[in-house]
């Protein structure tokens, strides 16, 4: 099948409603009328199939000569670009990364600066369109590029886990590596993992602390050092161990030179003992070690090796290197036999390992992380506490982790009417009749929560350490759970001011904030949206009065879905779940493959989401799907990098 | 074998034995080339976020009797050790098209002249810093080339600033232009990286492990090279990373074989223990360990971030609850302002604790401020306007004598910071023609 598909930045409720058609009425299944009107008018790739797109000499080229060509035409051209040149679709799309960029510029609202004639917001909706057909246009028709992510550095999650996992140690020093950098927002992300000379040496000094603790442990000792020493068995185990460590098979030459310090250390005077262990630090500190190696493929195709394929797969679920079971998969090449990769997602999910999905994904995408910075002011919020900030971290995790074990659908993160509480974090809710500090499954019926959006973590890395911010709360919803991000405000924006002289809600004062027309059209999208969230104080707990007035939990859209309170701003989330799954789909493959996605991976999420429609969108399916695309699967082949 | 033939185990472990061990133990003030009777230059950068409150900050007049601000009073102790130098600009820091993005920008740009690529993981690039230029020409002379910390590590989660990586707004060294280098953030950890308690590389206990430790490091450099020759361009920029650390190492090994390992602590000072419970004993501890290194010659370069660029923290231990960055945005409002005020005034106080240390510190016929330079400043002037001209750049100290300090100088506008780089690399004996966007030396800095 042909199809094109438009960018997913799209601005929410930017589509006019009259392009109303038939065509986008066969695609869609839904329900309810209500749902179907509010879909019709986000879905940017249905939209964008409506309407043909714009011509470019009759409907562009009269905006670009009004709007930009004053400061960027043929004569000294403003920071020397010149879009006088190209003329037609087929010249910009030759340029396409200029034009990326005049796009975003443009949606931004960057470009044209403030001070000049800027677009009517007809004019922007025709400009959007053909942004949309011609320049974000992602053509998923032919070979399309499964990328190539740098060779990445375990970070210090991975580096933890994967000690703990090759040798039984609990190696906590490593939480006092320098922190990862974050890129695309992970921490996992090839080009951003860099390796600074202090972090080299906590390696080196690790590898010996590391080696040291395994030796005293029988177990690990019998697994390398043969009862009576025998060369042929100690290089044996420790091609065995290396392979392990390495995530593919060491070679018999490679195994020989690290018997050769066992040699070392005899013209040292030293026992082999001590070779043995010096050998293990080798390992530890190899680059095969501290970076997850992927070499060119040797195939056209470009598919990874089953080794390769069996380490992005542990590393993307687990954190931690790949176990017995995935590299005798691997050995043995069974990965890519129909159903195996099922069967290991599932196997995977279940296993306790994959906590560490909740802690690393979830954790990040969410924004969870942060919390741990998060410092509300005591005066305000006496009841916050370490325990109650553990508890949301913790409640957050155990319903992330619910939906991917019990496989359900991920528009539970939106909106389900269950959740995770201990007696502390109930009583924070309101909620009666839990006990204890473990965390259970609790029924929320009856209350107004429901989803992450309505959990105190979310509720509280989105406010400000003295009061809520309905703008955070917005931006967060548009970045987190509807892959749409506005664009950051002007340098001079005005703040609202805070602490005791607020007078009147924070809302009457956000509201004569937006009668500033440079600021309205990113806080319409953004406001409103938090708005729906004010009876949630800045630690998450219920409240119906601030500053001694009602509070008001309406909230109305530019596309003109209303809400009145956190229910139904579920409802009106709800509606967006296409928004929603790409979103979700985008993040994670980000942190799947340790890259940004890129213009092609459009194609490959679109039809990752398309396939989970079908599966109800449970989550397992989703990963399962995720890992079988091609930018899992495959890696670019570099022509060059032969030797 | 490679390794062992390269550098025979008798080689690693024989030198041991016939090394004078008495006169190794002693603990190396000066190590360095340096003329003898001449304490080594040393060059700190420091770095505070979102711009400062410059109504309180810059000096009315020019000269040696300028008025001291009130944010600088707590320097009025240090005022004839003192350089207020004004207009300096950093151009790369600007949008240039780029958009949106100052605090990650003025970061980026602070000590590389550099403009950012925005990118927000993907190539990360901007160019190699001030401190590491100096780092790479001189940093062999010591056992650390250079010195990173700061109060926060990398951002944990999210986007830190419109579309660019985090690490820009976390980094002020970049070794490269694409690899930044992360700061230490435990003072505890510092400490012992830099006097070689247990567990650390310099934790060589006997020269023999020093030898096995050797032997280590060129099974590894095997691996990465023949690693080398499978690996596409941006996977070979992160093998040279490793590479590059390794050889740190091993150089750090070759200079304890030589001189055995470091032993005293400068005064007697003893390891920090717990994690400092508020900001000013944070950035105190931190101070401290900048003099250690500098008083015991560890090294001579230093890169000192207060807080990351964009940072939001409270500042409840001066009863300001409200995040540092949201309050930058001050709209012009009196009582926001106040706050950033009292915010640049707190990290001042800080910087005059440094300052006095070096002071106390005697080094030949001067203190071991005199041989210093002590950048300060930040890559944002107003953080509400996001201007990245006529920056807060202070610079304390000496510089051996190379520069007269004690006066407020009013440079011509747009005068780029770069230059003011050049200038201090120069006095540490680092000759370059220029770096990312300078145009020339700095004039006036030795009156």
């Amino acid at each position: 099948m042909k199809h094109n598909l438009a960018t997913s930045r799209i601005v929410l409720g930017f589509q006019p409603s009259s392009r109303f058609t038939g065509e986008i009425d066969s695609m869609l299944v839904v329900s309810r009328p209500a749902t179907f009107l509010v879909l019709l008018v986000l879905s940017p790739v249905l939209s964008a199939a409506d309407t043909a797109p714009p011509r470019f000499e009759r409907d562009i080229a009269p905006l670009i000569d009004r709007y930009c060509l004053r400061c960027h035409g043929a004569d000294k051209p403003k920071g020397g670009v010149d879009l006088s040149q190209h003329r037609d679709d087929a010249t910009i799309r030759k340029h396409l990364a200029l034009w990326e960029r005049v796009g975003e510029n443009l949606r931004s609202g960057d470009m044209p600066p403030a001070g000049a004639r800027k677009p009517t917001a007809a004019e922007m909706a025709v400009l959007e369109r053909w942004l949309d057909a011609v320049v974000f246009k992602a053509d998923c028709d032919g070979p399309l590029d499964p990328g190539k992510p740098t060779i990445r550095r375990l970070n210090r999650v991975e580096y933890y886990n994967t000690i703990r996992d090759l040798m039984g140690v609990d190696f906590k020093p490593a939480r006092d590596f320098p922190a990862d950098d974050v890129g695309h927002g992970f921490d996992n992300i090839g080009d951003v993992l860099s390796l600074p000379p202090l972090l080299m040496e906590k390696y080196v000094a690790a590898a010996e602390q590391i080696v040291e603790a395994a030796w005293k442990l029988p177990e690990f000792r019998r697994r390398i050092q043969p009862p009576p020493f025998n060369r042929g068995a100690l290089q044996g185990n420790l091609q065995k161990f290396a392979s392990q460590a390495w995530r593919r098979p060491a070679t018999e030459e490679e195994a020989q030179r690290l018997l050769r310090f066992v040699q070392l250390a005899r013209e040292a005077g030293d026992s082999p003992d001590v070779g043995i262990r010096l050998a293990l630090q080798a390992i530890l500190v190899s680059p095969h070690f501290l970076y997850r190696i992927e070499q060119n493929p040797t195939n056209p195709e470009g598919w990874i090796t089953p080794f390769e394929l069996a380490t992005r797969l542990s590393y993307f679920l687990w954190s931690s290197l790949p176990d017995d079971e995935l590299m005798l998969l691997a050995r043995e090449n069974k990965l890519r036999q129909p159903g195996i990769l099922e069967e290991q997602v599932r196997r995977m999910v279940q296993s306790p390992k994959s906590a560490a999905l909740a802690e690393n994904f979830a954790g990040q995408w969410l924004n969870i992380r942060s919390l741990a910075s998060f410092s509300p002011d005591p005066k305000r919020f006496p009841t916050f506490n370490a325990a109650l900030r553990r508890d949301m971290i913790r409640e957050t995790e155990a319903f992330f982790l619910h939906v991917v074990r019990e496989n359900r659908s991920v528009l539970d993160f939106l909106d389900a009417d269950y959740t995770f509480l201990n007696a502390r974090l109930a009583r924070h809710y309101g909620i009666s009749d839990v006990q204890g500090d473990e965390l259970r499954k609790v029924s929320l019926k009856g209350t107004p929560r429901g989803g992450v959006l309505t959990q105190a973590s979310v509720l509280a890395v989105t406010s400000n350490p003295t009061r809520t911010s309905p703008v955070k709360r917005g931006k967060w919803i548009l970045e987190n759970l509807l892959g749409t991000p506005p664009p950051p405000p002007a340098p001079d924006a005005g703040e609202l001011p805070e602490g005791v002289e607020l007078k009147g809600t924070l809302r009457q004062q956000m509201e004569q904030h937006r009668a500033n027309p440079s600021c309205a059209t990113c806080h319409q999208r953004m406001d409103p949206l938090g708005f729906g969230l004010e009876n949630f104080d800045a630690i998450g707990a219920w409240r119906t009065q601030e500053n001694g007035l009602a509070i008001d939990a309406t909230g109305e859209l530019p596309d003109g879905s209303k809400f009145n309170g956190p229910a139904e701003l579920r409802k009106v989330l709800l509606a967006k779940k296409q928004l929603f799954v790409r979103c979700l789909t985008d993040k994670l493959l980000t942190y799947a493959i340790g890259r940004g996605t890129e213009r092609s991976d459009r194609c490959f999420i679109e039809k990752i989401v398309k396939q989970a429609e079908k599966d109800d969108y449970r989550f397992t399916d989703l990963i399962i799907h995720l890992v079988k695309s091609d930018p899992f699967q495959k890696r670019r082949v570099e022509r060059s990098a032969k030797r | 074998m490679k390794l062992i033939s390269r550098r025979t185990v008798l080689r690693g472990l024989g030198v041991s034995v016939a090394l004078p061990l008495l006169e190794a133990m002693q603990p190396r003030l000066s190590l360095a080339a340096a003329p003898a009777t001449q304490a080594p230059r040393r060059l700190a950068f420091l770095y505070v976020p979102n711009g400062i409150h410059m109504a309180d900050w810059k000096p009315t007049t020019t000269g040696s009797h300028f008025e001291l601000p009130r944010t600088l009073q707590p320097l009025a102790p240090y005022r004839d050790q003192l350089l207020v130098l004004s207009n300096l600009t950093a151009d790369k820091a600007r949008p240039h098209g780029d958009g949106p993005g100052d605090h990650a920008r003025a970061m980026a740009a602070f000590l590389t002249g550099a403009q950012p690529r925005k990118t927000a993981g993907s190539n990360i690039r901007v160019g190699i810093s001030a401190d590491q230029i100096a780092a790479q020409k001189i940093g062999k002379a010591t056992r650390f080339a250079s010195l990173e910390i700061g109060c926060e590590g990398g951002r944990q989660a999210g986007s830190c600033d419109s579309g660019y990586s985090c690490a820009y707004s976390s980094t002020l060294s970049w070794r490269n232009e694409s690899s930044p280098i992360a700061k230490e953030t435990n003072p505890r950890l510092v400490f012992e990286r830099l006097f070689s308690a247990s567990g650390t590389v310099s934790d060589t206990r006997s020269l023999k492990n020093a030898g096995y430790r050797r032997s280590l490091l060129d099974f590894v450099t095997e691996d990465a090279n023949r690693l080398r020759r499978q690996l596409g361009v941006t996977d070979l920029r992160k093998l040279d990373e490793y590479l590059t650390g390794v050889r740190e190492i091993e150089q750090r090994l070759s200079r304890v074989e030589k001189e055995g390992d470091f032993q005293g602590v400068p005064g007697g000072y003893s390891a920090p223990t717990a994690l400092p419970r508020t900001m000013k004993e944070h950035l105190r501890l931190l101070a401290d360990m900048l003099v250690l290194a500098f008083q015991a010659d560890l090294t001579r370069v230093c890169t000192f971030v207060f807080a990351n660029e964009g940072s939001n923290r409270p500042y409840r231990e001066i009863n300001i609850s409200d995040g540092h960055h949201d309050l930058s945005h001050h709209g012009r409002k009196p009582d926001k302002m106040a706050k950033i005020q009292q915010i640049n005034q707190f990290h001042i106080e800080q910087l005059a604790y440094l300052i006095g240390r070096l002071q106390s510190i005697q080094e030949g016929s001067g203190t071991l401020l005199d041989s210093c330079m002590i950048a300060y400043g930040s890559g944002n002037s107003d953080g509400n306007r996001h201007n990245h001209d006529d920056l807060p750049i202070l610079l304390l100290g000496k510089g051996g004598g190379t520069i007269r300090p004690g006066r407020h100088i009013l440079y011509p506008r747009e005068t780029p910071l770069n230059n003011l780089w050049l200038s201090l690399l120069d006095r540490m004996g680092v000759n370059i023609d220029g770096f990312g966007d300078s145009t020339g030396r700095l004039p006036g800095l030795d009156g």
